[in-house]
């Protein structure tokens, strides 16, 4: 069983990125980024060691991770397919995009498929309405979606 | 200090005063939720808006400070549009649950519904659904669907305590209050939120189901838990006898005072009248010889124990007295001293388990007059009153509340003390191993059932006030010793608490110059360089 | 009809990014002629170019700064508004990718103008490219020895709420904290970020600044109207033939932005409708589009100049599911503050949706009407003002569409079409 623990390098980091603020509480979201990073998700035992780190009650480091959506609260899939259903991309066929999906993967909206490969999400205004329809792959934005492009997309995520 | 005018009265307030508390000061009460002046302001629930002239929209008031000038209309017609939407808004998801909840009748959704709102309903849609009855600790339960979410629960964890197990987790219509999952919310002052929050989100484990609060009367009091003196209202069922099996101490609620515990009082003081009506109440004079107990009349009793004082010599016998007697009972107990000439006094029984204290309103010190006693000159030493009676020296032991036998000294060498005096006479409200051994039991009136006042560890002199009659035969220790007093040939004292207190302020220079409209709901100090 | 191309100017080059084209193209002289100006000398240049928030409230930028009170000797933050979230809208996201350094030219002049030693940069977290790309242009801008001689800049990245685009729930989130506005008074100016007086500024904000320092005030009011200066970047999506940012002055016309730059409506190629300014703006009729895009011309207009997001809708669209994917927008983005937004933002999108299902019923638009205007100024933070634009404007304008959906037409409304392929 792992203990939650940042490796010392990692920890350096936390105290450097704490530093640059006034109140280090300010560091909290870039190092729960980190957190993800290192542990795959935010569970409640990486909650509780964030907030150690910043002497915050694990209540408090709980209503920030619910209260954005960046942070998986469960594991995620390897890859994480989030694609925008908000007004332009609506009107260029987000649904569609969707669709497709969820027929490729075999999965809901919000699910990960059983092997572990991907997550879907449908998230709002990705703020690339030119390019729409488009999704986010891990941290890329994939744009001008085709269902072509799309069956590419996901052949190409192991 | 501004001077600004609220529904055309003019008042002048301190500088930083929020609208809230200036409308306070000209007779006007806002409506609101999230805020509470014992905590940072919020400004979430949106119901104290008013009309401030020369701002184009309504304003909250609890985040507008007074300022010169300032002309302020709580009752336009926009104000009360304003109230009557944004009650609206706090109903849209509310669950209907006021035949099952703890909180009707001292709810503020029904209460500034039916000033406030008055409107037709017409949210047919599915409500958002969240937990329900989930229990946070031991004393505090929830239910996220009632709660309106002032975060006044959250600010208090964080700001009173500092102890921040609270947060509002999620966001828009799901966001609930919560707890970090696991987790409990055990800190000693945690049913306080249940006394802020304005609705039945947060509910008393104890006094869940118990009676409906409409059947409740209240009554000033002080909490006798320890020290402090937290002001607290006694809140008495005594019209529905069949409700919660007969208990007539309902519920402890804290009063505001500024200078002792403000709006606060700790869990342990809170559930703390326990022994009112628990069965070891003593409900009558009781009499043994050997094993055989059986009551007696009062006559028989203060007979008994008049003749007994008046038999012995004055340093035969021991009186051990309690920190949990009232001035009043103190001060009669010193005039029955005084009457035969008795010495051996004390009042100070240590503990078995030491008591704990914080920085903020738990004292160590776990009865609520011993600084009064100390005042009224009874502080002697009650381990040498022991071995006096060990050493047969002391052949009555008169001991007021106390269970020796569970004290922090060791238990047989107490038990040598008990046996050795020829007279053991017990007065208190609760039996305990102490009284079983007792040759004369005089049952006490609890203090929710006579008035007095103590003083507490700031020497603070506190009323508290007469909630319930007492049991059975039980009498207020006064009221016994004044009895004793007039066995013993002085002049009948009348019983009232009141007169007690006048003669006591007379002769005890601590006391000097207080009185019972002095001291009123605040308490007075006491002159206690003057001990 | 752009006219010149400011902020624009170099995205076509290639590592339009890198500090050496920066420079190439003229970038930090404003800097360094900045650094021979009085911080108040800055400000009054500012407030003489008209210059007005771009970022969505289009509130004076000069006017701001001078709102520092005077004689407040602890540290004052310059915060850059990065996190880009209106539906629409995405002319930051360009900035940040193709002209990084213009923001921190930008940055470096307005913390002298305010008397700031640190910045912080708010990225949206989902940015996850641009936020790279920013930080190595301030990488280089520290190499280069601009930011560390007495400015600081630290580049943060959020975590996923549009909330965080509102100044305090923004100022809230850099604390690390829930992305919860602020309740106002006090204002961000006198009490801000970690309880310090802050300015907020949109990206685009201050990408115009070393313009204005280099070409002064006056220049860049006359680029405008009488009371905004200046150009901004127009985001035009939806059915366009050119979807894409466009940079033109103010001035321009909606018509002249949707048929001349944009390439014209697509769909069945007739216009029903524009979103203007973000999603938050209240929409426009095909025969209301003759209106100059300035923050006044589209007050007086009724609706408002926002991001410049501008969202094109053909007769194809349905407005009554237009509205339902807004409103759910609205709902999912809450921050569940104060209570009028929290409560009625998701039971105002359960009634929408439940329209466009067919099970409306005819009380329901008359109640989201009344629901909506009594919730409008009555909260925290104008993000429910934002939501009440949609919720008011698409069903007062296209009560008809609604009203066939309640009145069980037996057919759904023209439902909006699948993506041609390609």
């Amino acid at each position: 069983m792992r203990t939650v623990q940042f490796p010392p390098e990692q920890l350096a980091e936390v105290r450097r990125l704490q530093a640059l603020y006034p109140d280090r509480r300010g560091a909290l979201l870039p190092v729960l980024h980190m957190a993800q990073d290192a542990f795959g998700w935010v569970s409640l035992e990486v909650e509780e060691y964030v907030a150690g780190l910043f002497d915050l009650s694990p209540a408090h480091v709980h209503e920030v991770v619910t209260f954005y959506t960046l942070y998986f609260r469960q594991p995620k899939g390897r890859h994480v397919v989030s694609v925008c259903h908000n007004l332009s991309c609506h009107l260029a066929g987000a649904k569609t995009v969707l669709d497709q999906l969820r027929t490729r993967l075999g999965i809901e909206v919000g699910e990960t498929t059983p092997d572990g490969r991907v997550t879907l999400l449908a998230v709002e205004c990705l703020c690339a309405c030119e390019r729409a329809p488009m999704m986010q792959v891990d941290d890329r934005y994939e744009l001008d979606l085709t269902p072509e492009k799309v069956d590419r997309i996901l052949e190409g995520l192991r | 200090m501004p001077k600004l005018t609220i529904d055309g009265k003019e008042i002048e307030v301190p500088a930083g005063t929020n609208l809230i508390e200036a409308a306070r000061q000209a007779g006007v009460e806002i409506p609101h939720y999230c805020y509470h002046p014992g905590l940072s302001i919020a400004g979430q629930c949106r119901l104290c808006m008013v009309d401030i002239e020369k701002t184009p929209r309504p304003t909250i008031a609890c985040n507008a400070q007074a300022a010169d000038g300032m002309v302020v209309w709580t009752e336009t017609d926009r104000v009360k549009e304003t109230r009557r939407s944004v009650m609206e808004f706090h109903l849209i998801n509310h669950p209907l649950d006021c035949p099952v909840c703890d909180q009707a009748g001292e709810c503020w959704l029904q209460i500034y519904y039916m000033r406030h709102g008055l409107y037709e309903p017409r949210m047919t849609d599915e409500k958002v659904h969240k937990p329900k009855a989930v229990p946070l600790g031991p004393h505090v339960m929830l239910d996220a669907e009632r709660c309106i979410l002032c975060s006044r629960c959250v600010r208090f964890c964080d700001e009173i305590t500092r102890t921040g197990e609270l947060g509002i987790m999620n966001r828009g219509d799901h966001s609930e209050i919560g707890l970090f999952p696991g987790r409990e919310l055990a800190n000693r002052y945690s049913a306080n939120v249940v006394d802020i929050c304005p609705v039945g989100a947060l509910t008393d484990r104890d006094f869940r189901f118990q009676v409906r609060v409409w059947y409740l009367d209240s009554t000033k009091s002080i909490c006798p838990g320890c020290a402090r003196g937290c002001n607290i209202e006694v809140h008495t069922n005594r019209r529905r006898p069949h409700h919660a099996e007969g208990r007539r101490v309902a519920r402890l609620k804290p009063r505001y005072n500024a200078d002792v515990n403000r709006w606060w009082i700790c869990d342990a003081g809170r559930y703390g009248y326990g022994a009112v009506d628990d069965k070891s109440r003593l409900r009558a004079p009781s009499r043994r010889e050997g094993e055989a107990v059986a009551d007696a009349t009062w006559e028989e009793a203060l007979a008994a124990v008049a003749g007994t004082l008046g038999r012995l010599e004055p340093d035969e016998v021991g009186v051990i007295a309690s920190p949990r007697m009232a001035n009043e009972d103190l001060f009669a107990l010193r005039r029955v001293l005084e009457r035969r000439g008795i010495r051996r006094v004390g009042f100070r029984v240590p503990p078995r388990e030491p008591g704990d204290e914080d920085a903020f309103l738990i004292r160590a010190d776990k009865s609520p007059n011993a600084l009064g006693a100390a005042l009224l000159g009874l502080d002697g030493d009650v381990a040498a009153v022991l071995a006096a009676a060990r050493a047969r020296q002391v052949k009555c032991l008169w001991i007021f509340d106390h269970d020796l036998l569970a004290a922090g000294w060791d238990e047989a060498e107490v038990d040598r003390a008990l046996r050795a005096a020829e007279t053991v006479i017990f007065t208190g409200a609760n039996a305990n191993a102490t009284s079983e051994r007792a040759h004369w039991v005089l049952p006490a009136a609890a203090w929710v059932e006579r008035e007095g006042t103590w003083t507490n560890c700031e020497g603070r002199v506190q009323r508290f006030r007469q909630a319930l009659e007492p049991l059975g035969q039980a009498l207020p220790t006064s009221d016994i010793l004044g009895r004793v007093l007039a066995a013993l040939g002085v002049a009948a004292v009348p019983p009232r608490a009141e007169r007690w207190f006048r003669d006591l302020a007379a002769a005890v220079p601590a006391f000097a110059g207080l009185s019972y409209p002095s001291i009123g709901d605040a308490g007075q100090p006491a002159a206690r360089g003057a001990a | 009809m752009t006219g010149e191309r400011i902020l624009m100017r170099n995205f076509d080059r290639p590592d339009s990014h890198s500090l050496a084209v920066y420079r190439e193209t003229g970038g930090y002289t404003a800097w360094e002629k900045a650094q021979g100006m009085e911080p108040a000398a800055i400000t009054e240049e500012v407030k003489a170019s008209n210059l007005r928030g771009l970022g969505g409230a289009g509130f004076p930028t000069g006017t701001k700064w001078s709102f520092i009170p005077k004689g407040h000797t602890g540290p004052v933050y310059l915060v850059i508004n990065a996190d880009e979230g209106e539906p629409g809208t995405f002319k930051d996201r360009y900035l940040l990718e193709r002209d990084p350094h213009a923001l921190i030219e930008g940055m470096l002049i307005a913390a002298r103008a305010i008397r700031s030693a640190t910045g912080f940069v708010y990225v949206r977290g989902e940015y996850v490219e641009p936020w790279r790309r920013f930080g190595a242009a301030v990488r280089e801008a520290y190499e280069a020895g601009y930011l560390g001689q007495g400015f600081d800049v630290v580049v943060h990245r959020g975590a996923g709420a549009y909330i965080c685009g509102e100044e305090t729930g923004l100022i809230s989130s850099l604390e690390g904290k829930k992305g919860w506005p602020k309740v106002k008074p006090p204002f961000p100016a006198v009490r801000g970020a970690f309880g310090m007086p802050t300015i907020v500024n949109n990206v685009e904000t201050i990408s115009h600044v070393p313009h204005i320092v280099n070409r002064g005030g006056a220049w860049f009011a006359s680029l405008g109207t009488r009371t905004q200066g200046g150009t901004r970047m127009f985001s035009v999506s939806g059915r366009v033939a050119r979807p894409g940012v466009y940079e033109a002055s103010v001035a321009i016309t909606l018509r002249q932005l949707i048929y001349d730059l944009a390439g014209g409506v697509t769909g069945n190629g007739r216009l029903k409708g524009v979103v203007p300014g973000g999603s938050s703006a209240p929409i426009l009729r095909a025969d209301e589009i003759d209106v100059p895009m300035d923050v006044d011309g589209l007050r007086n207009a009724g609706t408002m100049a926002g991001s410049a997001g501008v969202v094109v809708m053909d007769e194809t669209v349905s407005i009554p599911e237009a509205l339902m994917v807004v409103a759910r927008f609205y709902a999912h983005e809450s921050c569940g503050q104060c209570t009028p937004c929290r409560e009625s933002t998701g039971w105002i999108y359960r009634m929408v949706h439940r329209i466009v299902e067919g099970h409306g019923r005819k009380e329901d638009l008359d109640t989201i009407l009344d629901v909506a205007r009594r919730g409008a100024g009555t909260t925290i933070c104008a993000f429910y003002d934002g939501a009440v634009g949609p919720y008011i404007s698409y069903i007062e304008k296209f009560r008809d569409e609604f009203e066939e959906l309640i009145d069980g037409a037996g057919t759904r409304a023209v439902a909006t079409p699948a993506p041609a392929a390609g």
